[in-house]
């Protein structure tokens, strides 16, 4: 009873949130409709991270190549491919891009996954530049693109659809294997998980999302560049809100994209001067004082009020 | 064919070579033997470099002989660091996991502070001087005197610092907690102090590299990601906490990024860098030098 | 009401007050990317804006209309993210009701505000962007005083070179898009002018050595070599062209040297070195231009980026001339500033659509720590030097 009680209360939070970030823009007018945008793309991006890293203990930095390789398809096939293709092919080159590499990569274990995973995404940004250069590409111009309303809408779907797949993951068979592999590899083959198999779906299911978050995103910017969309302040971004709100829950990433957006966009205005070292003083004494997330705090609360 | 084997590109290569083995060793001893994921490194290489910069400026003192001094200063911030945001978390934290992940969190803190503070104090306009960059032949070969003066110094201290870990007590006590840290413990090893000279012989290092790197580089506030990069490739090559592998690690990144440009063309540069080092992970999960299982 | 309420209602009155004499302040908003990729470009840029600030407050404030009014500057860190930058230009719109505004750093982050200040009507006069992209906006609310654009640099480096006997060059490129298309307008029109291309090599932003590329370089006996770099690749360039005694008298590179921490680092061995830029206070017919340069060494100790800190001052310039004929009414400023000839620190600038059809495509030359125009003839302060 207690389960269903939470889900129905989670999956009940999911619909108000996405609902006022429907109608922020009628509301609260066009600016607010980019805040809202940016939130919920650090949801998506997030909790796509967090449904493989976050359960697995495969700490991914490197999850920004998903992100690109999106953004790339659809500036390539911009003018091309209509969006509602082009955006979700996106998702499909990232996805296929994560499986090609899963393998491999996934021998790779801790801190050595850690630099691996940022290497990856930084052979590929170079890459793509040197195939940019190769085809004469100096720029790319994304004229025309759909208002920052359409593009919000899209991208509470993507918040919403990775918040729910999280959730669902975590309590399935799949969910419990992956959290198994966190634990012990080698015991968790003996009990018959299918450990390579279970890596490998997750892997690249965590890129599916990302790489349509990219994808939209492109069209966010009138022109395009490489080292714009594959930078890696956005692994780092993203790692920071899964820590920071709590990896192994889907509201982790919730909050955590909250905490942060919500934080710089209070500072970034009213500091300009300041915001950076703020921003970066808060961080500290956030691990300092809550090292186990806002998710911790918030079931130590929970505990609390239940005795 | 000529240039391949010219003893131009053999300089550069030990140039570029020694200063990656130096900028790694920093690193290695926060992240390899302590575990503390620092993605400021590159920071406090930006921090040495100011360093230099300011007092060859304001006092006309050549890095060179203040060399002492710039480590001294990021050796300082890496003790105050310690004390002020690592010592609990280092004695609380009970797996590596967690320590890993709250360090990052609090280095990237560090690392936005320190280039946002300098961005503040200095602004973000890049800042060089001219110093010590008279060309000296020798027998065909042309060195500029800063190049060549980095590659020395690099390679003293790089030395210098492996021979202190093999021959002191404090290098045993290294080797002692890298492979158990609770072993170390009981045989009565002061974890604690350890750890403070971790930091401050990694944070010194790295001052003296930004020192080095002031002399032939436009010097900014938000330089240090490129070293942060640099370093943790070079250690994780090398095996984490492997003082010895690494410095390898750092002198052979050098010569792979010098002769493969010269073997193909400069256009693939970065792509065959991080190419080889996402083979080599691939291929040899723990490095290079790293030992099979930790 | 509580005494503490009382209090507080005071205290907000007494800032109340403040703000409506601050109120005849016109306001005036940009972003700048003070954090990020783009970082160290802003700052040539902001301390244009600062001066020119300060200025017309020295002399009584901004002319508006006929009437006198401060100037105050509101600006945000845009991250070096076109995206956020656009944000920030709706912010300073509707939120804090700007009065004007000026331009952000770099072409992507013009192009993403242009479709900001194109749907709010709002005028911009840009500067840092240089692209041939920036003339598919469509022109009436932005415009871009930069005579650096790719299509005409690569014809009239071209055209220059031959003029000064190249027969043969060797070209190096940073992959990033401003070389790139340079490199594309450059080399058809190098093969126009009869010049034989001995070597073309890319490198990526990241290049950490040029041994090899200049080793190259040497041994191609070309006789000139241009380099499309950008700042940081400048410097790699000129600390490894001495090592390896790179002697060829005509070397051209593309961003950088007209920074001053350029010259600070290179001193003597700069000279000779050419440049993009069509802007020096050498220049007496432009009579702004010497107090310009006098004026910014003055406040800040160091010399103006020849490129972007004279774009952003004279886009400053351009505002300011505009309002003082048509007032801050958006309407009457567009239809001035399209079609009116200010007179700058860079002489006359005239738009056509877009675009600067007064200032020509020019080149500067380091001359014993100066920077002087060599090219084209008839804005030139000095006559070209073999290096």
């Amino acid at each position: 009873m207690t389960v269903l009680r939470s889900d129905l209360a989670f999956f009940a939070g999911l619909a108000i949130l996405a609902g006022f970030g429907l109608s922020v823009g009628s509301l609260f007018g066009t600016y607010w409709v980019i805040v809202a945008l940016n939130f919920a793309m650090w949801i998506a991006l997030t909790q796509s991270w967090a449904l493989f890293s976050g359960l697995t203990g495969y700490i991914s930095l490197g999850n920004v190549v998903f992100y690109g390789l999106g953004a790339y398809t659809v500036a390539v096939s911009f003018k091309v491919l209509p969006l509602w293709v082009a955006v979700p092919m996106g998702g499909l080159v990232a996805a296929v891009f994560a499986l090609m590499i899963a393998v491999p990569a996934l021998r790779v274990r801790g801190p050595y996954f850690v630099i691996l995973t940022f290497g990856i995404s930084e052979l590929v940004k170079y890459s793509i530049l040197n195939l940019e250069t190769y085809l004469g590409k100096s720029s790319r111009l994304l004229f025309g693109a759909p208002s920052a309303e359409a593009v919000l809408y899209t991208m509470i779907a993507l918040a919403v659809a990775s918040s729910v797949l999280m959730r669902l993951v975590k309590s399935s068979t799949f969910g419990r294997g992956l959290v198994a592999i966190q634990g012990d590899e080698t015991s968790a083959e003996t009990v018959g998980i299918p450990v390579t198999r279970f890596k490998v779906m997750g892997f690249t299911l965590s890129a599916f999302i990302p790489g349509m978050v990219g994808g939209l995103m492109a069209l966010r910017s009138t022109y395009f560049e490489v080292l714009q969309v594959f930078n890696p302040f956005i692994s780092f971004t993203i790692v920071t809100m899964a820590i920071i709100g709590g990896s192994n829950d889907a509201r982790g990433p919730i909050l955590g994209a909250a905490f942060l957006v919500f934080l710089s966009e209070l500072l970034w205005s009213s500091a300009p001067r300041l915001y950076m070292i703020l921003l970066g003083a808060f961080l500290i004494a956030f691990v300092l004082l809550a090292p186990s997330g806002l998710v911790g705090l918030l079931r130590k609360y929970g505990e609390g009020h239940s005795k | 064919m000529d240039l391949l084997l010219s003893p131009q590109l053999l300089f550069s290569a030990l140039v570029l070579g020694s200063l990656y083995a130096l900028i790694g060793v920093g690193l290695n001893f926060v992240y390899g033997t302590i575990r503390l994921l620092n993605i400021a490194h590159g920071d406090l290489v930006m921090i040495g470099a100011y360093a230099a910069f300011g007092l060859f400026t304001a006092l006309g003192l050549s890095p060179m002989f203040g060399l002492p001094l710039i480590a001294g200063i990021t050796a300082m911030i890496g003790a105050g660091l310690y004390f002020g945001l690592f010592k609990r978390q280092l004695e609380n934290t009970t797996s590596v996991e967690q320590l890993e992940a709250n360090s990052l969190l609090l280095f990237f803190g560090v690392s936005v502070i320190l280039q946002n503070t300098m961005a503040l104090l200095f602004t973000t306009s890049p800042r060089a001087y001219q110093h010590l960059d008279y060309v000296i032949s020798i027998g065909g070969l042309d060195m500029t005197l800063s190049r060549l003066l980095a590659l020395v110094v690099s390679l003293t201290i790089v030395f210098a610092i492996s021979m202190f870990l093999k021959f002191s007590i404090y290098g045993l006590g290294i080797s002692a907690i890298i492979q158990n840290r609770d072993a170390a413990k009981i045989v009565g090893i002061d974890v604690g102090r350890v750890q403070l000279g971790s930091f401050i012989l990694g944070f010194g290092v790295a001052g003296i590299a930004g020192a080095l790197v002031s002399l032939t580089e436009q010097i900014s506030p938000f330089m240090g990601f490129p070293f942060t990069i640099a370093a943790f490739v070079v250690i994780i090559l090398g095996g984490l906490g492997n003082i010895s592998g690494g410095i390898i690690a750092g002198i052979l990144l050098g010569f792979i990024e010098i002769y493969s440009v010269a073997l193909t063309s400069a256009t693939y540069r970065s792509i065959l860098i991080y190419g080889v080092f996402v083979a080599a992970i691939m291929l040899r999960p723990q490095g290079l030098f790293g030992k099979a299982q930790t | 009401m509580t005494l503490r309420n009382t209090v507080l209602g005071a205290v907000a009155l007494t800032m109340l007050a403040g703000v409506a004499s601050a109120q005849d302040a016109v306001k005036i908003g940009y972003s700048i990317a003070n954090t990020g990729l783009f970082s160290q470009a802003a700052p040539s840029q902001v301390t244009a804006y600062e001066l020119w600030a300060e200025q017309v407050n020295a002399e009584g404030g901004l002319e508006v209309a006929g009437e006198k009014r401060p100037v105050e500057l509101i600006w945000y860190d845009d991250e070096s993210d076109p995206a956020k930058a656009a944000q920030i230009y709706e912010k300073l719109i509707s939120d804090d009701e700007v009065d004007l505004l000026l331009a952000p750093w770099g072409t992507p982050h013009h192009l993403n505000v242009a479709g900001v200040v194109e749907s709010h009507g709002f005028p911009m006069v840009g500067n840092t962007a240089a692209s041939v992209a920036i003339r598919e906006v469509s022109p009436g609310n932005v415009w871009f005083p930069t005579s650096a654009i790719p299509d005409k640099v690569g014809p009239e480096l071209a055209a220059f070179a031959k003029s000064e006997g190249i027969g043969s060059v060797a070209i190096l490129a940073n992959v990033l898009p401003f070389a790139q298309e340079n490199l594309q307008f450059l080399l058809p029109a190098l093969e126009e002018q009869g010049i034989e291309v001995k070597m073309n090599e890319n490198y990526p932003p990241d290049i950490s050595d040029m041994t090899s590329l200049l080793a190259q370089v040497k041994a191609s006996g070309a006789d000139a070599v241009i380099a499309l770099s950008y700042p940081a690749d400048s410097f790699l360039y000129m600390g490894q062209a001495k090592e390896l005694g790179i002697d060829q008298p005509f070397q051209f590179l593309l961003v950088g040297p007209t920074i001053s921490a350029f010259q600070g680092a290179f001193g003597a061995d700069a000279d000779g070195i050419v440049t993009l830029g069509h802007w020096s206070p050498h220049q007496a017919d432009w009579e702004r231009a010497k107090p310009f340069y006098d004026a910014y060494v003055a406040k800040y100790g160091f010399a103006p980026d020849y490129l972007d800190s004279a774009l952003a001052y004279m886009s400053a310039e351009i505002l300011e001339a505009a309002v003082a004929q048509a007032g801050l009414d958006h309407e009457k400023l567009r239809d001035v500033i399209s079609t009116s000839t200010f007179d700058t620190i860079n002489g006359p600038v005239r738009f056509d659509g877009v675009e600067n059809v007064e200032t020509p495509t020019a080149f500067l030359q380091l001359q014993g720590g100066e920077m002087h125009l060599i090219w084209p003839g008839d804005i030139a302060t000095s006559e070209y030097q073999n290096r």
